[in-house]
């Protein structure tokens, strides 16, 4: 048995699959990687979110990662660019899509509170595209080399491209709607609730906003176009209308909210779900045949089996580890980054910080605001590591200027989708004394008992 | 909501607080247009135990946000109306001043620069329109030349009195912020020593110049530059009342959000950059003028800090405190009876009746507590009754953490759009 699936397995991950679909994949990577990078350039983001700040939020992965100067990073946003750009050309590919990982990725890693989920899945794809020979396929290396050789430009791709990509995008829309099976959202209809009411006097949609039972009619379509629509695009007789219902679906997230690229890349990411040469339909491409350098077995063949099946696993098991935890990811937050859980919580908190010098006896308070910017202040205080992480810093700081040993106690007031604002942490730990760590953190509170807050719209 | 009595603002003000409570305490305090009986205009706001007071207030139901923006434009036209008046009144009485220097034309001009600045005060939560930064739509940053606290320099007006630069043309224009506008008056009108804060270093100490004035030649010079002040501090305070009234001015701009002629794109940004100004009396009022010389930030290196009030010569930062929360209640309750509109009915509307009510009583709480206080001068105060300052810095820090989570939350009201975010 095991081996009727390893044999399977085997055949239909190395088995040729028209290319033509990757090939546009990879354009509308590469071509909205330079977008994103230009909008960061053009608005005066780097400045705002990699300059300007005095403190950067690590992760715990990555405490090493540090932002360049200006100059730098300013230099590293065109090096993103340009190798969107040449991911789209499908020139010097290898070298493009290695870069545009590693500098996409390096980005990414300055500052958690910089993290949206968008941009983590724009490095998983880059990750997985590194492995693929997306150049040689409708881009100019393969026209080039096949130029210089005198052979057909290759026009196939192992199976196994086209599955790991489609596991990949299935797994953010399938989490994303298994993050909304919440009463929040399914019955009280929290948060739309709350950001539909700001929204009503928007042109055209505006007083569909304003019926009371949008809210909740959109919560659970929300929902049900998350956890399906992954089988509606994969189904050939659905497909168009589940593909123009997606367009509609991001048009009116995009429309509603200010969520940058977010509907660009999942629209383009769908893609991977069409056939795989889903592009022939429009554009007169040569056509496909299978590539004579087609490796069946071998070591390298069950090493990069075995590296996709690891993929796969922690992509499927990582948004899992929230539930180990209990209670509610949107309250605790532990387990909630990588994990698609994506625009599930509206949050709000005020924090302020209680040091305690345990020479003098003073206790004074600090503002987080005098070390970080409004906007990482916003995405900060209603996660405790972060408050954490900067109470060990706001010790480290206070006892090195003193010279005495110092505690660093918060008193942290948050709400969550409407319910009134209440502790998040215990206000008389120490937080200084914490550490970076995925173990369950008692020093947070349990959210309070109570439903949200019911909302009416008004323009 | 309830008209605050003006006796208990008057029991323990200042000249400066008498002033601004008489003639301003009709418009300041807003007329009982809520009905205490009955929840008309408030849905179900399931908060728990702790929601729902058995009476809810009701205001007008069915506030829009066009209908809040609106109404803050009527208030902060009418209040910068206000501000024009005391800064005219201010300018005829430095200028009097300075030309007959007697003892009752230095009351006046000291009274008259109480009045504007307890007016001014009001305004410093309007952080939008000609008075907002030069970031936000028709800001021109004219808040900074009428009055730049906490960016303030003692010593740099005291070099301008001994360099005359007040007398130059260009100081209207070219003048330093940190050398003009009401803290620079208040050094003039109130500050009766002759010693100078600038470092021995300081050229005026290093070349005796400061020492050579002598103390009438100071005194004149100090009354000299308190016209010049007074006089800039008039027109620009009139153009920012210029720049909110007209068809086209600020207010029309904010009240017509997301039409054709407002920078605006829709009133939800409109309320998000007035909400912004809202802020002031965390960062400004809790943490500046009344944490800072208690001693509860680490910028105070001592157990406390008297001497980092706000208001040190005329010795009123009482009621700055005041007036600055005096303000916060006009932008958040709306400033006239029945007429306007303010976030608290939009609250209501919303269905979030037990939030504004919550506000709406530690606003008033906090006024109270302010108004208890014995003296306004919070530096001695805090010397001699450390607790009743902390009273008020507690009664303002309820209301600014409801401010930064439930308030922001049901409104849904964003920092500027600087970024892109997915919420998550």
């Amino acid at each position: 048995m095991i081996e009727r699936v390893r044999g399977w397995l085997r055949a239909h991950m190395s088995s040729p699959r028209d290319a033509a679909g990757l090939a546009a994949f990879r354009v509308f990577i590469g071509v909205l990687g330079t977008i994103s990078a230009l909008r960061f350039l053009h608005y005066g983001w780097v400045d705002a979110l990699f300059v300007t700040p005095r403190f950067h939020f690590k992760y715990w992965f990555a405490p090493f990662v540090e932002p360049l100067s200006r100059t730098g990073m300013v230099t590293v946003f065109w090096i993103i660019a340009a190798s969107g750009l040449l991911i789209a050309l499908g020139l010097c590919y290898r070298l493009a899509i290695v870069t545009f990982l590693l500098a996409f990725s390096y980005v990414q890693l300055i500052d958690v509170t910089n993290y949206l989920n968008h941009y983590y899945l724009l490095s998983l794809l880059a990750l997985l595209m590194t492995c693929m020979p997306l150049g040689q396929v409708y881009g100019l290396d393969g026209w080039l080399s096949a130029r210089q050789n005198g052979l057909r430009p290759r026009t196939t791709l192992p199976g196994w491209c086209v599955a790991i990509l489609r596991l990949q995008i299935a797994v953010v829309y399938t989490y994303a709607g298994v993050a909304k099976l919440t009463g929040d959202w399914l019955v009280h209809a929290q948060p739309l609730s709350i950001w539909l009411s700001a929204r009503t006097s928007l042109p055209l949609v505006g007083p569909l906003l304003a019926e009371p039972w949008a809210p909740l009619a959109m919560s659970w379509l929300g929902c049900a176009f998350d956890l399906t629509i992954v089988c509606w695009l994969s189904w050939r007789k659905t497909r168009p209308w589940a593909f123009a219902a997606l367009v509609m679906f991001h048009a009116l997230t995009r429309h509603l909210f200010p969520i940058g690229m977010f509907p660009f890349i999942m629209v383009a990411s769908a893609s991977v779900l069409f056939e795989p040469g889903w592009p022939r339909r429009w554009l007169p491409l040569p056509a496909a045949t299978a590539w004579a350098k087609r490796p069946t077995s071998g070591p390298r063949l069950a090493l990069g089996g075995a590296a996709l099946a690891l993929f796969a696993l922690v992509q499927v098991l990582a948004p899992l580890r929230t539930f180990a935890y209990g209670g509610d990811v949107h309250w605790h937050e532990q387990g909630m980054r990588f994990s698609w859980r994506v625009m599930v919580r509206e949050k709000n908190a005020s924090v302020t910080y209680l040091v305690d010098d345990l020479r003098s006896g003073r206790t004074v308070e600090v503002s987080p605001r005098a070390y970080l910017d409004a906007r990482q202040e916003r995405e900060f205080a209603t996660q405790p590591d972060l408050i954490a992480q900067l109470a060990r810093h706001i010790a480290r700081e206070r006892s090195g200027k003193t010279g005495s040993p110092v505690r660093v106690r918060a008193e942290v007031l948050a709400n969550l989708n409407g319910r009134r604002a209440t502790l998040l942490l215990d206000p008389n730990v120490d937080l200084a004394n914490t550490h970076e760590s995925i173990a369950p953190a008692p020093w947070i509170l349990p959210i309070p008992e109570g439903q949200p807050s019911l909302l009416r719209a008004s323009r | 909501m309830k008209r605050r009595s003006p006796g208990a603002a008057l029991a323990s003000a200042s000249a400066g607080t008498l002033i601004a409570a008489l003639v301003f305490g009709g418009a300041c305090d807003r007329v009982a247009y809520y009905s205490i009986t009955g929840s008309t205009g408030a849905g179900p706001d399931d908060d728990g135990p702790s929601s729902a007071p058995s009476t809810i207030a009701t205001g007008p139901t069915d506030v829009t946000r066009p209908m809040v923006l609106s109404g803050i434009a009527t208030c902060a036209a009418r209040l910068y109306g206000d501000v024009v008046d005391a800064a005219a009144t201010f300018d005829s009485a430095a200028a009097l001043f300075e030309a007959s220097p007697t003892e009752e034309n230095e009351t006046k001009a000291r009274a008259a620069w109480a009045l504007t600045i307890g007016l001014w005060q009001q305004a410093e939560v309007l952080r939008v329109g000609p008075a907002g930064p030069a970031t936000l739509p028709t800001g021109q940053s004219l808040r900074d030349y009428v009055y730049s606290w906490p960016l303030v320099s003692r010593c740099l007006v005291e070099q301008s009195i001994v360099s005359q630069k007040y007398d130059d043309e260009s100081f209207p224009i070219a003048g330093l912020i940190n050398t003009r506008g009401l803290y620079a008056a208040e050094y003039l009108l109130f500050y009766e020593p002759s010693d100078n804060a600038c470092s021995a270093s300081s050229s005026i100490n290093t070349q005796g110049t400061w020492a050579q004035l002598g103390n009438q030649e100071l005194a004149q010079r100090k009354r000299a530059y308190a016209a010049v002040l007074a006089a800039d501090i008039s027109d620009k305070t009139a153009a920012i009342h210029a720049g909110w009234t007209g068809s086209m001015g600020f207010g029309a701009l904010l009240a017509g959000a997301g039409g054709g002629d407002s920078p605006f794109e829709s009133d939800q940004s409109a309320l998000n950059a007035v909400s912004d100004g809202m802020f002031y009396i965390e960062k400004e009022v809790k943490d500046l003028k009344l944490g800072l010389p208690l001693g509860k930030t680490a910028e105070c290196p001592d157990t406390t800090c008297p001497n980092a009030v706000e208001s040190v010569y005329a010795r009123v930062s009482r009621d700055h405190v005041r007036n600055n929360l005096v303000g916060f209640q006009r932008l958040f309750e709306g400033c006239d009876a029945a007429s306007e509109a303010g976030f608290d009915d939009l609250l209501r509307t919303l269905g979030a009746g037990e939030l504004a009510e919550r506000m709406s009583t530690d606003i008033e709480a906090a006024i109270v507590t302010a108004d208890k206080l014995a003296s306004a001068d919070l530096g001695g105060l805090i010397e001699r009754d450390q607790a009743s300052v902390e009273e008020v810095h507690a009664a303002v820090k309820r209301i600014t953490d409801t401010l930064k989570t439930d308030f922001v939350t049901v409104l849904d009201l964003e920092l500027p759009a600087t970024v892109e975010g997915d919420n998550d």
